[in-house]
């Protein structure tokens, strides 16, 4: 498999003090990441790196294997996109028009979209199921159906790479597992790439096919999901007691986060 | 207008538009023309035209020195402060921005009253005092929110209320210690005063502001797009701190020209944005260019308004606006307020 | 020897009668050193009605208006001025007293400190609050209200009276109202040409007819074109101006700085107007017709020099 993002030895701070240190990462083509770690440990700052928005001080970044400082903007967008935690539209763009502005990265200097364009934000809003939405706006969305909605909008920048910045973060258990289900699907159907930023650790490793596990700026393991959430990693990584076990169903790891009454009995386990 | 909803806007939907705000645009021109102290009609100007009538000097003089450079001057204004607010409430993600909302507005104010303090003349002395304040004011804000070669929006809109609140005593100190009659020009000026409008003031303004629109009307997709968030715009290839120098510096540069001119005119960068979103929908390539001839008319109309409601004496026409404007932007907050605190 | 009884009644009654006059002179004496009232109080009714008590001739007076310093100079009572107006600079000499503030923002704190005897304040312009605050700290005010020209010379010989010269005031007014006279005499019978009054270029701006501006148009023997406006000082529409084409334009003006020069030019785009046609464009000094004092007789004058040039006015 070809590595669509290459990341090594990258280093990234906002002011005097480095949030990414030593950074060593690959994305192959295909595959799907989860990239799992506590609060504050830079998954979004790493996102938005491997996104080219921010600029790295030391490392190298490579987007199909050419530097990606040598990409312009507007060539990044057309090869990753990127599905935010949530988008706040200001005025009542329908969901159409949303979906639509994926379109961006590809018009050219003639700013009105032709009917190509059209073409593939229907097809992308069928594949996310949210094309009897295309008329409403955005506004009287909920969580999922919104989440869905972005999620069309990164499909129609046609981009090989998705980058999914905590997507299931808001919705109920039913919408998590729809999206999981959706970017599986598309993944699948299409060949993409993704990285799946999630707390939803359990959910994220039955549908991953390798974990980045980040702690404080620096990988603490990547490698399969069985590799990555063990016991030792998560409890020492989010500093908090939890129980390893497997999903029978699935076949993978499951978490199961210990209050303080269950800490003691774990002993006895 | 629902078409956009599942086609997006199309360069037929625009031109289609364009043509019928225009012939509106045009039709509120001819009759305003015609209406005044002095009563002609356009019956009467055709009749002058084609030569079959004796042309009327007193009725010619009116209408094409005194009518028309004032209604083109308003109707220039319209189109410049109606942009500037379509503009303004997409990068500012705000809907109560208009272009005064950095201190554009009250920084020419300050240039025009010291213009009038000392005595300089009213088609070119004043305006260019104005125009200077006006500049001084952009560069400050400006200059006070750049961070790291970036505009921060929260600190735009900071800091320019706070100069707006500082040049505002400013003029209250020249309010209270003047006492003569150019108090009364000052006054007048605040509220916007359309009288004497000259065409060499039409013809210094409109360069400017027609660069100035189409320049910002190629970056109208862009601005679709910084409606959702500037990040993710940023994400799929927007130059957000490129436009945003751009835009801020050209639409401020054009309302302080405009408003050195026409003195300070509230609510139609208000007013005109939101009426324009509610029929035709938020995206910017049929805004633009909506607000911008809706504004237009819509200034014309107030100010002719402003010309005969108390014929022959004459009201500020910024006082038309906020009378039309204020209980409008009531009733929009009341029907729609829930969309603009949805997260 | 003994007086017979009639010789000591006449005797006794001529006694008595003495008596009664030294006790009617000590009863008086008392009756003049603890009366409230010496011989000098009197009571004066100002223009709005209200009730002056002045104990002694005013020597310290405050003026609260421009207009009221220039009619205390002209009665030869500039010494007793010890307060005046920011912008009381007509006569130079009025520049050289103490400032209590300008006319529409009186100092009361400072008026009170000069320790005047007598305020004069003008119903026009002064607030009413401040005279209520001077009054309550035991201030005599005496306000004046002239309206027209004929109530201005009235003024000016109550004040006169009030300051104790009427003799004079009476000559000095007398010789105005025949100045005023000769002028209305000049321009009788020659016709009304429409006069516009312009106190402000933009917004345009002229004098309905209730101001004294008006009234000193009709004397001069003019129409003034903003006469019959709802507003005080209307803000005139130019078509209207044009439309009803006025034979002389007057430009009232402070003569800032080439203003005059500009704003005659203004005039000069419009040639369908008579004024402009015969070159009737004037300016006049504000304040010869702005300031209801002596000098307004010098405005009527100009005035109908400039209404009515074809008049043989002497020259003074």
């Amino acid at each position: 498999m070809d590595s669509e993002l290459i990341l090594k030895g990258v280093y990234f701070s906002y002011d005097s003090q480095w949030c990414l240190e030593g950074i060593d990462f690959e994305l192959k083509k295909g595959e799907t990441v989860g990239m799992i770690g506590p609060n504050g440990s830079g998954k979004s700052t790493l996102l938005k790196i491997m996104d080219g928005i921010l600029k790295i001080q030391k490392g190298e970044i490579l987007l199909r294997n050419k530097p990606i400082s040598s990409y312009r903007r507007g060539d990044i967008a057309r090869q990753i996109a990127m599905v935010p935690q949530e988008a706040t539209f200001r005025f009542p763009f329908s969901v159409f028009e949303v979906v639509l502005m994926g379109r961006f990265p590809h018009l050219g200097l003639f700013p009105f979209e032709g009917k190509e364009d059209l073409e593939i934000a229907h097809q992308s809003m069928r594949l996310t199921g949210t094309l009897d939405l295309a008329r409403r706006s955005i506004h009287e969305l909920s969580g999922g159906e919104k989440q869905r909605v972005l999620i069309a909008r990164a499909l129609t920048q046609r981009a090989q790479i998705i980058l999914l910045d905590e997507p299931t973060s808001f919705l109920d258990i039913r919408h998590k597992v729809e999206i999981f289900e959706l970017i599986s699907s598309l993944t699948q159907a299409q060949g993409l790439s993704v990285i799946i930023v999630s707390h939803d650790i359990s959910l994220a490793a039955q549908y991953c096919h390798r974990m980045l596990l980040l702690n404080r700026g620096s990988v603490y393991k990547t490698g399969e999901p069985d590799e990555v959430i063990t016991a030792d990693n998560i409890s020492t990584v989010y500093q908090c007691p939890v129980l390893v076990d497997k999903n029978p169903i699935s076949n993978t790891p499951r978490i199961t986060v210990l209050s303080k009454k269950g800490e003691g009995k774990k002993e006895m386990v | 207008m629902t078409g956009n909803k599942d086609q997006g806007v199309t360069p037929l939907k625009v031109i289609t538009i364009g043509f019928i705000l225009s012939g509106i645009l045009i039709g509120i021109i001819l009759v305003s023309l015609s209406l005044g102290p002095a009563r002609i009609s356009l019956i009467d100007v055709l009749t002058w035209a084609t030569g079959y009538r004796s042309v009327d000097q007193t009725a010619w003089m009116i209408l094409f020195k005194i009518r028309l450079p004032r209604i083109l001057l308003a109707g220039l204004v319209g189109f410049t402060l109606s942009i500037g607010g379509v503009v303004f409430q997409a990068l500012l993600r705000n809907p109560l921005a208009d272009p005064f909302i950095l201190g554009v507005s009250s920084g020419a104010a300050v240039g025009a009253i010291i213009g009038i303090v000392f005595g300089l003349g009213f088609s070119l002395g004043v305006p260019l005092l104005s125009f200077m304040g006006a500049l001084f004011t952009i560069l400050l804000v400006m200059g006070i929110s750049s961070r790291h070669g970036g505009l921060e929006s929260s600190t735009l809109l900071l800091t320019g209320v706070i100069v707006n609140a500082f040049f505002t005593a400013v003029i209250m100190f020249f309010i209270a210690t003047t006492s003569d009659s150019r108090l009364h020009s000052m006054l007048f000026w605040l509220y916007g005063d359309l009288s004497q409008t000259r065409y060499v003031q039409l013809s210094i303004s409109l360069p400017l502001i027609l660069i100035v629109s189409c320049i910002i009307y190629v970056f109208s997709r862009h601005l679709n797009l910084i409606v959702g968030g500037e990040e993710s715009a940023i994400q799929m290839g927007v130059e957000v701190e490129l436009l945003k120098w751009v835009s801020f510096l050209g639409i401020s540069l054009i309302t302080g020209i405009v408003i050195s001119f026409s003195g300070i005119i509230g609510f139609v960068g208000l007013i005109v944005p939101h009426l324009m979103r509610m029929v035709l929908g938020p995206d910017h390539r049929l805004l633009i260019p909506a607000s911008a001839l809706g504004g237009a008319s819509f200034l014309i109309a107030a100010d002719t308004v402003a010309r005969i409601i108390l014929s022959p004496s004459e009201l500020p026409v910024g006082v038309i606006t906020a009378f039309l404007g204020a209980p409008f932007f009531i009733y929009l907050l009341k029907a729609r307020g829930s969309q603009w605190t949805q997260s | 020897m003994t007086l017979g009884p009639q010789t000591k009644m006449i005797i006794t009654q001529v006694r008595w009668y003495f008596h009664i006059k030294a006790y009617l002179k000590i009863f008086l004496i008392i009756l003049l050193f603890s009366s409230p009232l010496s011989s000098h109080a009197i009571v004066f009714h100002d223009s709005l009605g209200r009730n002056v008590t002045l104990r002694s001739l005013p020597m310290r007076i405050i003026s609260l208006a421009p207009s009221i310093t220039e009619m205390i100079y002209f009665l030869g009572l500039g010494d007793r001025l010890v307060g005046v107006t920011r912008f009381s600079y007509f006569p130079k000499e009025a520049q050289k007293k103490p400032k209590v503030g300008a006319y529409t923002d009186i100092n009361v704190e400072k008026v009170i400190t000069l320790n005047p005897d007598l305020v004069i304040a003008t119903a026009d312009g002064n607030k009413r609050g401040d005279v209520e605050m001077l009054e309550e700290a035991g201030i005599p005010v005496y306000v004046v209200n002239p309206r027209r020209i004929d109530q201005v010379l009235d003024t000016i010989e109550r004040l006169g009276e009030l300051c104790g010269v009427t003799g004079r005031a009476k000559g000095l007014v007398s010789y105005l109202r025949e100045r005023v006279v000769r002028v209305v005499k000049a321009v009788r019978n020659r016709g009304r040409p429409l006069v516009l009054l312009v106190i402000n270029m933009k917004p345009l701006m002229s004098v309905n007819r209730n101001t004294i501006h008006h009234d000193i148009i009709q004397l001069a023997g003019g129409r003034n074109m903003a006469g019959d406006q709802p507003f005080t000082h209307p803000k005139l529409n130019l078509e209207e101006v044009i439309r009803k084409g006025p034979d002389v334009i007057i430009i009232s003006s402070m003569e800032r700085g080439g203003e005059f020069e500009k704003a005659r030019k203004e005039w000069f785009r419009w040639p369908t107007l008579p004024a402009v046609r015969k070159g009737n464009v004037y300016l006049i000094h504000s304040d010869l017709i702005d300031r209801p004092a002596s000098r307004i007789v010098n405005g009527l004058e100009e005035m109908a020099r400039l209404i009515h040039p074809e008049v043989e006015w002497d020259d003074r």
